[in-house]
């Protein structure tokens, strides 16, 4: 049966990790994802898990050493954070281009510089194109699940692709929440028993030539079938979710989570990650006071999931969304331009992002609120502008620092 | 055993590669994986090796074992990866090999190499050093000595050698070599030492002329590998469990004017430079023999 324990984000990773009954295991010390290696090597010292862990001496080290063991059949686990993810970043874009389904949690910091710790989703957004897929998670017991159920999206053979769990450092990498934790009977139950590839392994008995010069056709060739793997991945988080619904009684709503949204809504306000919590808290109230505004929270952004979405929204007026990180080049953050892709066959949905939470500043329920009566009104608004210019969500006013 | 009963065994690199006329790197790498055998997986990293196709698929180039392409810098910590999977499969026997260039391994490759070997996991990582980026055009690496030419220091490099055989063998791994393919019965031997180290890291480095990148006539190549070793340019030595052995002693040395002058990329090399390149050599060599009095661990 599953216990209740109160841990942290952190300690939620690498429980599900260690549940998951990975192979090998590598990863290298970053803020503010520490302690994830740290327990994880611990339980390996201790004899409660069963697996090899490399003790690199980097994080491009670590993504490689993963490639190597998923090459050689084993299934793999680590983590990181922002310069760590950046100093990944080439193995990293290779290991879903050789198609392999690693495992890695990210617990999101901002970006330097400034010289910074805290809690950002620019390092994993930022990254978003390097063909993995990558889930945002609000709080610590959906860490424990989505990692579950991350290894069994990335092996199934309709996917083949390696995985990101995504969550907000500090806010919940070291905030205790209380988790419920499968036992590992409910959990073997769920997972494939081990990882098998027939596509791509390294194995004397089966010789294979891994990742030859290759021409530009059959280049095209595999990058459509990584683009269609992305696609299929949306059913198959779909039926994850699902499946481990029916196991284990929690359900994620796989890709798009929709919160008090009706017919009779008329603006809404979209998520990702921790601020989703204060995020319902402000819907609650200004749905207590009669505003027609609602939530969705985003959980995967690749693949993006438009067409759910494009549903939620086909009855709404306005859509506000908030980003704990920016898009250079556009003046917006990024999920608001991944939004608006998703909408723009939509002319009459308006559109105002904002931008907030940077550098681990705190995203408050007052905060959504104000974001919130925004988006009404432009939603009760008759022909206002489309396009909105950014709205910063701050707690300080700029004088202060003048 | 005699070096022609290895060189008798099948030959699991695939006889079409492109590499240079006179290349001895495609010797080398022929007689290596002769004497591993097929049980083996083979990383080449980006270089000539790579460029000429060893990591092919259709047999008529590439390898006939598994064979595949790390990054230029993650060379050894992928087979750091492959060998805790074998090792998780209790398949302790394949031999998890690396054929890599001075680039691959002394400069962009080095981070990863040196984690791998600290960690002391068992690899066979062989560096086939020909002095530059040659795959990409003769470009200098860490590993082009002082005075020469490459398309990146037209007038000569202005500094020295890293010394990688010294530096790998101050990570007081189980071994360490170096190899000459003028010196095959020696280094067929060295490669049966890495092959029966089941004790952690082997590094084996060896020096290959390069025909286009140095400037030599292709029937030198294995002369020009011999005189490097006979002027103590390159001395023949191995390093186990921190013993020094000079495995190819050279009592009566030649001049290095003898290597430099038969070598395009030193033309521009002056006498002060040549006096100070023999001043280094002689100085390595007596490090090197005082290293064998005393062991790296000075017992």
């Amino acid at each position: 049966m599953s216990h209740v324990e109160v841990m942290t984000g952190n300690q939620a990773a690498s429980t599900a990790a260690c549940l998951a009954r990975p192979d090998v295991i590598a990863a290298y010390p970053i803020t503010p994802q520490s302690s994830v290696v740290e327990d994880i090597s611990k339980a390996i010292a201790e004899g409660k898990l069963d697996a090899l862990i490399s003790e690199v001496e980097s994080e491009h080290s670590a993504m490689s050493v993963l490639e190597g063991a998923a090459l050689g059949e084993a299934r793999t686990f680590s983590a990181t954070s922002s310069q760590g993810l950046a100093f990944m970043y080439e193995p990293y874009f290779r290991a879903s281009t050789l198609r392999l389904p690693i495992v890695m949690a990210i617990a999101n910091r901002e970006m330097i510089s400034p010289q910074t710790l805290w809690a950002s989703a620019q390092d994993s957004l930022s990254v978003r194109d390097a063909g993995w897929i990558q889930y945002y998670v609000e709080n610590n017991q959906e860490i424990l699940d989505t990692i579950l159920q991350a290894f069994c999206v990335a092996e199934d053979k309709r996917v083949l692709l390696p995985i990101n769990i995504c969550y907000d450092g500090f806010y919940l990498s070291h905030m205790s929440e209380r988790v419920d934790v499968p036992d590992q009977a409910q959990v073997d139950a769920f997972l494939p028993q081990c990882y098998k590839p027939d596509h791509i392994y390294l194995d004397p008995d089966r010789p294979m030539a891994v990742d030859p010069l290759t021409n530009g056709d059959l280049l095209m060739e595999y990058r459509q079938k990584h683009l269609e793997a992305q696609q299929r991945a949306l059913t198959v988080i779909e039926e994850a979710s699902e499946v481990f619904f029916n196991l284990f009684g929690r359900h994620w709503d796989g890709c798009v989570e929709a919160y008090k949204i009706d017919h009779n809504t008329k603006g809404a306000i979209i998520t990702l990650g921790s601020m989703t919590g204060a995020a319902r808290e402000a819907i609650d109230r200004l749905q207590s006071e009669g505003l027609p505004i609602g939530l969705i929270k985003i959980r995967v952004v690749r693949p993006f999931p438009k067409t759910e979405l494009r549903e939620l929204l086909s009855g709404i007026k306005a859509v506000g969304v908030v980003d704990r990180n920016v898009c250079f080049g556009w003046n917006t953050g990024i999920i608001y331009q991944e939004v608006l892709a998703a909408i723009s066959g939509s002319p009459s949905i308006v559109h105002q992002p904002f931008i907030a939470g940077l550098g681990g500043e705190d995203i408050t329920i007052e905060m959504f609120e104000t974001a919130a009566r925004q988006v009404v009104t432009l939603a009760q608004k008759k022909n206002g502008s489309r396009d909105q210019e950014t709205i910063w969500l701050r707690s300080v006013s700029e004088e202060v620092h003048k | 055993m005699s070096v022609l009963d290895v060189l008798d065994r099948p030959d699991v690199i695939s006889p079409g590669i492109s590499a240079c006329v006179g290349c001895s790197v495609e010797l080398t790498l022929r007689t290596v994986m002769k004497v591993l055998g097929r049980n083996s997986v083979l990383a080449i990293p980006p270089g000539c090796m790579g460029g000429v196709g060893v990591v092919g698929w259709d047999k008529k180039s590439g390898a006939e074992i598994p064979v595949f392409f790390p990054l230029l810098t993650n060379t050894a910590s992928m087979l750091s990866g492959l060998r805790l999977a074998y090792k998780r499969q209790g398949r302790d026997g394949i031999h998890v090999v690396a054929f890599a260039g001075d680039g691959a391994s002394v400069d962009a490759g080095f981070q990863a190499l040196s984690g791998a070997a600290e960690r002391n996991d068992r690899i066979i990582y062989i560096c086939y050093d020909n002095e530059g980026y040659m795959n990409t055009g003769y470009q200098r690496s860490g590993a082009t000595p002082k005075g020469a030419w490459t398309s990146t220091t037209p007038y000569g490099k202005l500094q020295i050698k890293k010394d990688m055989p010294r530096i790998m063998a101050d990570h007081r791994i189980p071994y360490v070599s170096t190899c000459s393919p003028a010196y095959m019965k020696d280094l067929v031997e060295k490669v049966e030492k890495a092959k029966r180290n089941k004790a952690g890291f082997s590094y084996l480095h060896v020096l290959n002329p390069c025909v286009g990148g140095w400037g030599f006539p292709p029937e030198e190549s294995i002369e020009i590998a011999r005189l490097s070793v006979k002027t103590r340019y390159f001395p023949l030595y191995e390093v186990v469990n921190g013993e020094y052995h000079i495995t190819v002693d050279i009592p009566n040395p030649l001049p290095v004017s003898d290597y430099v002058s038969r070598l395009k990329k030193f033309s521009r090399t002056s006498e002060v430079a040549l006096t100070e390149m023999q001043e280094l050599i002689d100085q390595q060599w007596q490090e090197l023999k005082a290293l064998e009095q005393v062991g790296v661990n000075g017992a």
